[in-house]
């Protein structure tokens, strides 16, 4: 362990805090629509508006109400849904567990499938299989999230296709209704991520295949499993690792976005989508500050492991 | 780009492919903005659903209008939107990350990269909805999130290459001299950057066409006007009905645009790749 690199990339990750909440208050509460006037009636007298705006906050200091943002992420006393009357609090709470069981799966095999592609496509380098998956990968890459998402419900949830699973909904109780309604939306995410994931390792491995130590260990006669597992991706886990935590946040975003408004699946993105709708402050400001605060939290984490992983790291 | 650099791309079947379909969708584009094709996409000629024929070669929607003028439309608005948030992220992205290389591990360094690790710490939908919601849905909120987002690979990009060109000698001479700093970076450090700049921007214009469309489908898009992203989702209300005009009319062409411009980006890449070792 290096003390003072865990020192340094902590405090790295302090600006980065600040600027990611500086920007969701800027946009969202700063920026954001006046709710004065809604909350007064007809032909508001000007000590009204004055003693509204007070109870709002927004005669403060401009600082003071970006510390006010602040104080409400840290405590995560989030305020009150402005659409259900609701603590966003409590809201997060139970839509959070959906939206991880919706998209863990497609997430997991989505990166498999492609590690494995890749493996194989950069195993067979200049060959047919490469040129095929290669070929079958900008094709996937080529196709829309939203186009995905319409053709497959057209094929397995409609009777013009295959009509084998809902259409919409989400009423998971036992695994055998949970495998009914994530299925789908399993596909999709697995379709939409699998080019760019495929390419993505094909790269890495076709690198770390190319290598003189590999080269030797095939001519001493190693066997391909031994050379891809004990070798190759022990010694790509670094580049590996990084794609894995940078695609958290826009698999579990935009995948939970996109499918759970689509399928009608009421997890964080359907409620972060409603929110964009209606236009509802309290919840949007909590979602983008809390994801951008979570996704610097990770991105720490994981600079703080790779020096635990490669001590070179630390060095340089 | 060098005449060498075009043999290659030449001899590229897959580029050429990909380069003739943009020709193409670019050629629609031009008509539309003309007022040569797609004019009646909002003139409502015919019933509701209606199935393909001479006259509508996709069918109608809801409303009666035909399907293949708004899909020829939406061509026009994939374009501006490409082209607007291409040009200007690039802009944004070249000068930024030229001005961080070359001034590399100073302050401004410093700030622009912070700038740029706060951006590519929130994930993109959201920042597109936050600016929506300061903007109070103004149409160019969703171009404005893009060019702000988008920006940020540019200049990655263009920072590491700069900080690599700033070393070579041609640089040392203008530097020996007394050229001015600024001077020298935009005149001798930045052209030298134009094939990447070439395949970034293609890139960057696949995402801005595939960003509209999911954008569009959530309301953060296009409010004025067709596009494919609206027709999209328009026809996920119509396919549990039966109706597939939209979605096979407005698939089909997203899904060609963005496999032309991926194959063209594919074969820059090695086109202009100067890492080959020539012959």
């Amino acid at each position: 362990m290096n003390g003072p690199y865990l020192t340094r990339r902590l405090l790295y990750g302090i600006p980065l805090v600040l600027g990611v909440t500086f920007i969701s208050f800027l946009l969202m509460v700063y920026f954001g629509p006046d709710k004065t006037y809604e909350l007064i009636g007809k032909n508001p007298t000007a000590q009204q508006i004055i003693e509204v705006r007070h109870a709002l906050g927004y005669d403060r200091p401009f600082l003071l109400r970006y510390g006010d943002y602040l104080k409400e992420l840290i405590t995560l006393d989030l305020g009150i849904s402005d659409s259900t009357g609701e603590p966003v609090s409590v809201i997060l709470r139970r839509t959070l567990p959906v939206s991880i069981t919706l998209v863990v799966p497609g997430f997991i095999l989505g990166n498999l499938l492609g590690l494995g592609l890749g493996l194989l496509a950069a195993w067979y380098r200049g060959k047919w299989l490469d040129k095929l998956v290669m070929s079958a990968s900008v094709v996937g890459m080529s196709i829309s999230f939203l186009v995905i998402i319409i053709g497959l419900q057209i094929l397995l949830c409609t009777p013009y296709g295959l009509n084998m699973f809902p259409v919409r909904g989400w009423q998971v109780h036992d695994p055998g209704s949970y495998f009914y309604y994530v299925a789908v939306p399993t596909l999709a995410l697995i379709l939409v991520t699998l080019g760019y994931n495929t390419r993505f390792y094909r790269a890495v491995m076709a690198d770390e295949i190319e290598r003189d130590h590999i080269r030797t260990l095939r001519a001493y006669g190693a066997s391909p499993t031994e050379l891809l597992f004990k070798h190759v991706l022990k010694n790509s886990l670094i580049p590996v690792l990084t794609r894995i935590m940078f695609s958290v946040p826009f698999v579990l975003i935009s995948g939970s976005l996109l499918l759970e408004s689509y399928f009608g699946i009421p997890g964080v993105g359907l409620v972060t989508f409603n929110a964009i709708t209606s236009g509802d402050q309290p919840i949007l400001k909590a979602v983008v500050g809390l994801t951008g605060v979570l996704f610097v939290v990770a991105l720490t984490i994981n600079d703080m492991l790779y020096s635990v992983v490669d001590p070179r790291i630390a060095k340089s | 780009m060098t005449r060498d650099t075009w043999q290659r791309l030449k001899c590229d079947r897959y580029g050429m492919t990909g380069l003739i379909i943009v020709a193409i969708f670019a050629l629609i584009a031009v008509c539309v903005w003309s007022g040569l094709l797609g004019q009646g996409w909002s003139e409502v000629n015919g019933n509701r659903f209606e199935s393909i024929s001479a006259n509508h070669w996709f069918g109608t929607n809801r409303l009666g209008q035909d399907i293949l003028q708004r899909m020829l439309f939406g061509t026009a608005t994939a374009f501006e939107v490409g082209l607007l948030v291409t040009v200007c992220s690039t802009i944004l992205g070249t000068v930024l990350g030229g001005l961080a290389g070359w001034y590399s591990h100073g302050w401004l360094d410093e700030i622009i990269l912070w700038f740029k690790g706060v951006l590519d710490s929130i994930p993109f939908y959201l920042f597109a909805a936050a600016i929506a919601f300061a903007l109070q849905s103004s149409p160019w909120a969703m171009h404005l999130a893009m060019i702000i987002t988008f920006w940020t690979t540019t200049a990655r990009i263009i920072r590491g290459e700069v900080m690599r060109i700033k070393e070579r000698e041609f640089i040392e001479a203008a530097r020996a001299i007394g050229q001015p700093g600024l001077k020298t970076v935009f005149r001798h450090v930045l052209p030298n950057t134009f094939h990447i700049l070439l395949v970034q921007g293609t890139i960057v214009f696949v995402a801005a066409i595939n960003t509209e469309v999911i954008l569009s489908f959530l309301g953060l898009g296009i409010h004025d006007g067709v596009s494919w992203g609206l027709m999209l989702a328009e026809s996920s209300q119509e396919v549990l009905g039966g109706h597939f005009g939209n979605f096979i009319a407005a698939g089909t062409s997203l899904f060609l645009l963005l496999m032309g411009f991926n194959l063209l980006a594919d074969a820059l890449q090695d086109a202009l790749d100067t890492r080959r070792a020539p012959g």
